[in-house]
């Protein structure tokens, strides 16, 4: 099954030219064009419910989830539950039949605690856009809101008209036999606004360079319970889901990315996107600065620098897991550490994802927690 | 040249001056090497498709089948995977192809699919989104293009038509599919199969469901029987004859081994005199073996190969409507196969050749000009030869016995032991036999100089002569066997057909006209009687009260009228024929030999099958033979199995009125309801299409058979040849002493006559024995059913005549060379 | 070069053991000839089968050029044979399946030293040049005598061991035959022992012994 599973997700994240085998080709992929799909207008506006359903016409989607959770005994642990999906044509009139597809969907779900880390993944073929899109094996339907893929699911518990389908949420998943059985069911309750980020264009100009589409739910409050290593643990914590839908994801030049998404015990919400390239120069860096009530301020290169300080050699990679994140405008200087180095996701295209801690770089104190997202190594 | 080089060049110059021997020993090992490599190389391929078609997905995958009868679906998939449950879909279906060939289609969804299976391995250009979007791809075996009419190399993305017209999605072949299969998407195989949106089965990985989910029924990997479980028995019956065939072809090599040795006698005293140690000789004489044996055995595993492409279209013919396993039609060859031809050939080489070398080791210095001491012990080796002969006789009749104690079908290997140790007695017995008959017929003829000098010459002879009659007996033994086995599978599968077809005519039609075309029939006057069949599937849920592992079953209905019961065979019955149809009307069911012998049902058992309604109990009231059924079956009476099973309904029958002609209504039905050729067929077409099946089923035993016999022939003849020259010697005195050149033909072609007409004579209780044990034992084992023993004197007095025209044509070639020659020349020839 | 020194020999037969030679002293210096005369069955040819090592003495010992033969493995009196020592049977033991080329340089082949200029010089002096392809079985019996003897010859032996070596030709071919062995003997400067019944073939030799009731003693001249 190897083949296959090296294949599907080359194919989902990447074009489908690139060798399926050489996993740094689907994170290089997402810069590659798109041929035949509508670019996306720079300055969409949005409309919601319907744009938290998808968006078949671009190339790919996420709806994605991490939360910074602890149990009972305050241990933290880190939860992830992410949903894709790839085109795999663009859009023309859909083919009969029940297995016909057009798109591909992919789930990982992960849980974390100390050196384990528990990661699943599965994959299901879909046609978006159609009336009995209910009756497939995954999709996700705008309203209500439900995002699936099998029973591993992330729905609304909004009731209908009374509020933003992602104020309040559920998410749930199961994956593991026996002993390895582990999975979680959590309910999310946003504490603040959805926010849109201001991703820049990664092209020069031209329309199809268009960035993606990046919004944000980081103010969730989170409680439920997650099963691990044969424990039925009582969790809380905070939580953050991203969206984001485009054709592509980065430019050509981008070797892959480095995501943080951190809770500041301010109450602020820091987000930054390291886009890596070759050089320097083929380097974007970027970020959103979130006030407690959702005011968004864009950060470019000038207000953020970050550095690598530690790398660790993980599944056979350097991996930096320990940055230096400095915003001097708000006089902040922080160090960013992964609390396990073991966070590394051996699925189809690998990647890292795990929780990190935050504190002051002089001196050492605790300023908050976050998810760390490290592509392209 | 080195000493050793002249001594060894020096040993083998002899074969320069007897090329006979030397092409005798290495047809021997010709001949021997390919048969046996042939049929290895049969099995080899086959076994390769089994492996192949278990890595698809079947050995290690549980499958999930609604507990009812209904079909699967996608929302059947949907539901179990929404509910957390590793299901995966498969639709599976034939296809025929242009070339009428027909094809098995399996599409699978790669998104879902559990496992390491041989489905994952992409192709070289058919990567997942190419499978998964139109216009999809195709993955076959390399071997299955020929079916589509394609070259390797024009098959890559080529789009072949089938049948019907509708074209594959682009080829991408894949060396790890099995062979007649077609692996591709679910979406484009369910459109190609025009199922919509069912489904085969669901499958899930081995174990990953502690139960069935409610509603379904879950049949575990281990519970099914894999081709290659099935198919053994018949790989088994192939060995055993290139076993046979190998044996036979080491007696030729041992034959002419011995002769070429026995010439060379002197020749090894001299080089020892000249001062070549014994040790170097015995040595030489070991590599001079090791280089004819690499001869003998490459080109004999060459031919094998030729012979196995010839007949394995024949195999997979069988193996296909015997066991319903497809076996690619073109060889697999794995790198162990040659290494072990090469082996098995010079193993058995060396086994023949150790008595020579162990003879040439004893052999004394001081010996010269006393050759040929050694035929003195001729005597008691014969004595010897009874008593293992006997050994061998006492290891059958225990075998038998064990046999008799097992229940039927069991014991394979043994039985094939069992056939195996007749065949060493007859033949370890044959040479005592015939010296012994040789001395009481001498005493008894010492009246008539020249007969009894004819005798003791024979008996003279007799050593030389034994191990080719010994050849020649077993193949012909075994070809009686064999073919008395065969001939009376045909003669009882030809009544047993004249039994089953009963109507006239034979009308398929879609199930959805079929009550139409049935109530059109009904009224028609010259229709004597509808017999309206019907079929389904199920699975074999207990016996009794004790469950039994799952075990799918074909169920068969018939309709049991006036014409049909008076001839339906049945082999047991619970109280009676008249009881048995009448109880068989009331909703009771009849079995078939192979399910019966395979779980031990007798009538009177009750058996649970799974129907619709949960679970359906019928009480067996018989059993039935039927042949060439891959597969379990159980039969109820159409109405029965239609209403209780839910089963879709098969042919209909004709039964015509007395002196109506089939013609007439045969064209009014084709017009009424526009049928097509192949939904009307009449009785002698269905009967020449299932004897056309048979004689394909059993064209490779026989044509292996043949070769076994014929190569035993040429055993005999090729001693006889190597013979002649020495032969000629020996009657010139006589001729000297006035003995005309015919008489002396005549004298040497009777004794000939002779030895082989005892040796057929002696074939013929040992084919019998041979017979009965291939019928009564290995068919139940190997097929599932039970032969009555058939004798056909016809084929009794062909095995006398094959020996008897073995021995002379190869009896005639040397006469008629003493014909010719000069009568001085017989005596110039007595000098040595 | 060959020394026999108290050799006894008896064979088992069925009437009990039969002593053929008891005691026999030989010695035999290089390039010497030696004809051993006597009846019919008297052990000629088992002392004869002892000097080459065929076979071996119940006591006594053979020694040849100072080394005692009963002492060496079989395979050590093989390459004797080869490397020292020509034999001429009486039915002269050619090998059918070689040509007269070929017979006549076996032994100086398998002995590792065949001399092209002798072979030659035998062929001619031997009388079957133009034969050489032709097969043992197309030669008379004296050609064929004369071959057994050139192969002997050809490697150029320390000692010839010649059994009977005209018993089966007739007079005057055996004459022939008998004057160009001693001559190519001569020749080659090989020691000759022969065994023979008859006075005039042993005549010509250097020496003559009989052998009678398994002891040796001189013969008449």
């Amino acid at each position: 099954m190897r083949g296959w599973r090296l294949l599907v997700v080359g194919l989902l994240l990447a074009g489908c030219e690139r060798d399926p085998t050489e996993p740094r080709a689907g994170f290089a992929g997402l810069g590659a064009d798109a041929e035949g799909f509508p670019p996306l207008a720079s300055e969409a506006a949005l409309a919601f419910p319907e744009d938290h359903g998808p968006h078949p016409g671009t190339r790919l989607e996420w709806w994605y989830l991490t939360a910074n959770l602890r149990g009972p005994d305050g241990a933290p642990l880190g939860i992830q539950w992410t949903l894709f999906r790839r085109a795999l044509r663009p859009p023309t009139a859909p083919t009969s039949g029940a297995w016909a597809a057009d798109q591909l969907w992919m789930a990982h779900v992960a849980v974390s605690r100390g050196a384990t880390h528990r990661v699943a993944e599965r994959f299901a073929r879909g046609k978006v856009g159609e009336a009995t899109l209910e009756r497939h094996q995954a999709g996700v339907t705008a309203a209500p809101f439900r995002a699936w893929l099998d029973d591993w699911h992330l729905e609304s518990r909004v009731a209908e008209g009374t509020g933003d389908a992602l104020d309040r949420l559920e998410v749930s998943a199961e994956a593991g036999r026996g002993e390895a059985a582990f999975g979680y069911r959590l309910a999310l309750d946003a504490q603040g606004p959805l926010v849109r980020h201001g991703k820049p264009a990664f092209g020069e100009g031209s329309a199809e360079a268009a960035g993606p589409i990046y919004l944000s739910q980081p103010f969730y409050r989170v409680t439920g319970t997650v099963t691990l290593e044969g424990e039925r643990l009582a969790v809380s914590g905070r939580a953050w889901l991203d969206r984001e839908w485009g054709n592509r994801l980065m430019a050509p030049r981008h070797r892959g990315w480095d995501w943080f998404s951190l809770h500041l015990a301010s109450g602020h919400k820091l987000m930054v996107y390291h886009l890596r390239g070759e050089t320097a120069s083929d380097t974007t860096l970027f970020g959103t600065w979130i006030a407690a009530d959702g005011e968004t301020r864009t950060l470019d290169a000038e207000a953020l620098s970050l550095m690598p300080l530690t790398t660790r050699r993980v599944a056979g990679r350097e991996l930096p897991t320990r940055w230096r994140l400095t915003l001097p405008d708000r006089g902040l200087d922080l160090t960013v550490a992964a609390r396990h180095p073991n966070r590394w996701m051996a699925t189809s295209v690998p990647y890292w994802e795990g929780a990190v801690t935050v504190r002051d770089h002089e001196g050492g104190l605790p300023r908050g927690e976050g998810y760390l997202e490290m592509t392209g190594y | 040249m080195s000493p050793l080089g002249v001594a060894l060049a020096t040993l083998l110059s002899h074969y320069r001056r007897h090329p006979g021997q030397l092409a005798l020993l290495l047809l021997g090992l010709w001949v021997a090497g390919a048969l046996w490599s042939g049929v290895q190389a049969i099995n080899a391929s086959a076994r390769d498709s089994y492996a192949r078609a278990e890595a698809l997905f079947d050995a290690d995958l549980d499958r999930l089948t609604p507990a009812d009868s209904r079909p699967l679906d996608h929302e059947d998939f949907v539901t179990l995977r929404r509910a957390g449950l590793p299901v995966s879909p498969i639709v599976e279906g034939e296809v025929t192809a242009a070339g009428g060939e027909r094809l098995t289609v399996i599409g699978i969804d790669p998104l879902t699919l559990p496992g390491d299976s041989a489905l994952a391995s992409p192709g070289a250009e058919s990567g997942l989104e190419a499978f998964l979007t139109p216009p999809w791809r195709t993955r076959l075996a390399p071997e299955t293009l020929a079916a589509l009419g394609l070259s390797r190399q024009a098959a890559g993305g080529a789009t072949p038509r089938l049948a019907g017209g509708r074209r594959l999605p682009p080829l991408a072949p894949s060396a790890a599919l099995p062979p007649a299969t077609l692996v591709m998407d679910i979406a484009v195989a369910t459109q190609l199969l025009g199922r919509g949106d069912g489904l085969s089965r669901l499958v899930v990985p081995a174990g990953a469901l502690a139960a069935a989910p409610p509603g379904y029924d879950l049949e575990r990997a281990e519970q099914r029987l894999a081709p290659g479980e099935l198919t053994a028995s018949f790989h088994l019956s192939l060995t055993a004859m290139a076993l046979l065939a190998l044996i036979v072809g080491l007696f030729i090599v041992q034959a002419a081994l011995g002769l070429a040795l026995e010439q060379r006698l002197s020749l090894l005293r001299t080089l020892r005199a000249l001062g070549v140690p014994g040790r170097t000789l015995i040595g030489l004489l070991a590599l001079e073996l090791a280089l004819l044996g690499l001869v003998g055995a490459l080109a004999g595993i060459a031919s094998g190969v030729g012979l196995a492409r010839a007949l394995l279209p024949d195999v997979a013919a069988t193996l296909s409507s015997l066991y319903g396993a497809e076996v690619g039609r073109t060889l697999q060859l794995p790198w162990h196969y040659w290494l072990g031809g090469l082996g098995v050939t010079l193993g058995g080489l060396f086994l023949a050749g150790s008595g020579v070398l162990w003879r040439a080791a004893r052999l004394p210095v001081l010996g010269l000009g006393q050759a040929q001491a050694w035929r003195a012990g001729y005597q008691r080796q014969l004595g010897r030869q009874a008593l293992a002969g006997a050994a061998s006789a006492l290891l059958a009749l225990g075998l038998w016995a064990w046999l008799a104690t097992r229940p039927p079908g069991e014991g394979l290997v043994a039985a094939f032991g069992l056939v195996a140790a007749l065949l060493l007695a007859g033949a370890l017995w044959l040479p005592p036999l015939l010296a012994a008959g040789l001395a009481g017929l001498g005493r008894w003829m010492h009246r008539r100089p020249l007969v009894q000098w004819a005798l003791a010459d024979l008996q003279l002879q007799l050593p030389r002569l034994a191990l080719a009659m010994m050849a020649l007996l077993i193949a012909l033994s075994a070809n009686l066997g064999v073919g008395s086995m065969v001939g009376g599978f045909r003669l009882t599968f030809l009544d047993w057909l004249d039994q089953r077809l009963v109507a006239d005519l034979y009308l398929r039609p879609t199930p959805a006209r079929f009550d139409e075309i049935d109530a059109w029939l009904a009224g028609r006057p010259e229709v004597a009687e509808r017999l309206a069949t019907a079929s389904g599937e199920t699975t074999l849920l207990a016996i009794g009260d004790a469950e039994t592992p799952r075990q799918p079953v074909a169920l068969f209905g018939i309709t049991p009228g006036d014409t049909l019961k008076p001839g339906w065979p049945l082999k047991a019955t619970l109280a009676g024929r008249e009881a048995a149809w009448r109880a068989l009307t009331g909703g009771a069911a009849f079995v078939n030999e192979q399910l019966a012998i395979a779980r031990g049902i007798v009538p009177g058992d009750r058996l649970t099958l799974a129907a619709p309604d949960g679970g359906e109990r019928l009480r067996v009231v018989a059993i039935y033979p039927d042949y060439g059924n891959p597969q379990g079956e159980v039969l109820l009476a159409t109405p029965q199995l239609r209403h209780r099973f839910q089963a879709a309904s098969g042919s209909l029958g004709i039964v015509l009125a007395d002196g109506e002609a089939a013609r007439p209504l045969a064209s009014a039905l084709r017009t009424r309801f526009d049928l097509d050729t192949t939904a009307l067929r009449d009785q002698r077409q269905v009967k020449r299409v299932a004897t056309d099946i048979f004689e394909r089923t059993f064209a490779i035993t026989r044509a292996l058979n043949a070769l076994t016999l014929a190569v035993a022939a040429l055993a005999l003849l090729a001693s006889l040849l190597a013979l002649a020259r020495e032969r000629r010697r020996q009657l010139a005195p006589l001729w000297a002493l006035g003995v005309p050149r015919g008489r002396l033909v005549a004298v040497q072609l009777a004794q000939l006559g002779m030895a082989a007409l005892a040796t057929g004579l002696l074939a013929l209780p040992l084919g019998l024995a041979v017979s009965a044990c291939l019928v009564g034992s290995i068919n139940v084992a190997a097929f599932g059913w039970r032969l009555p023993l058939h004798v056909f004197p016809g084929g009794m007095l062909l095995t006398l005549a094959t020996a008897l025209g073995a021995a002379l044509l190869a009896g005639g070639l040397p006469s008629l060379a003493l014909w010719r020659t000069p009568p001085r020349a017989l005596l110039a020839e007595e000098a040595p | 070069m060959l020394d026999i020194r108290q050799v006894y020999k008896a064979y088992a037969t069925p009437q009990g053991p039969l002593r053929v030679l008891a005691g026999v002293d030989l010695r035999l210096a290089a390039g010497e000839s030696l004809a051993l005369m006597g009846e019919s069955g008297s052990g000629k040819s088992t002392l004869l089968h002892l000097a080459a090592g065929l076979d071996l003495p119940d006591h006594g010992e053979v020694r040849l050029d100072g080394r005692a033969i009963s002492s060496l493995s079989e395979p050590r009196r093989a390459r004797l044979r080869r490397e020292r020592l020509g034999l001429v049977f009486q039915q002269f033991h050619l090998v059918p399946s070689l040509d007269v080329l070929d017979n006549l340089r076996l032994q100086a082949r398998l002995a590792g030293r065949e001399s092209p200029d002798w072979t030659a010089r035998l062929v001619a002096r031997l009388g079957l040049a133009g034969r050489e392809r032709h097969y043992p079985e197309q030669l008379s019996g004296g050609q064929q005598q004369r071959l057994a003897i050139g192969r002997a010859l050809a490697p150029r032996p320390a000692l010839l061991l010649a059994d009977e070596p005209t018993g089966n030709l007739d007079e005057t071919t055996a004459g022939e035959v008998l004057r160009l062995l001693l001559e190519l003997v001569r020749e080659a400067g090989s020691a000759l022992l022969m065994v023979t019944h008859s006075p005039v073939v042993a005549a010509p030799l250097d020496r003559r012994l009989r052998l009678s009731h398994g002891r040796l003693g001189e013969a008449p001249p």
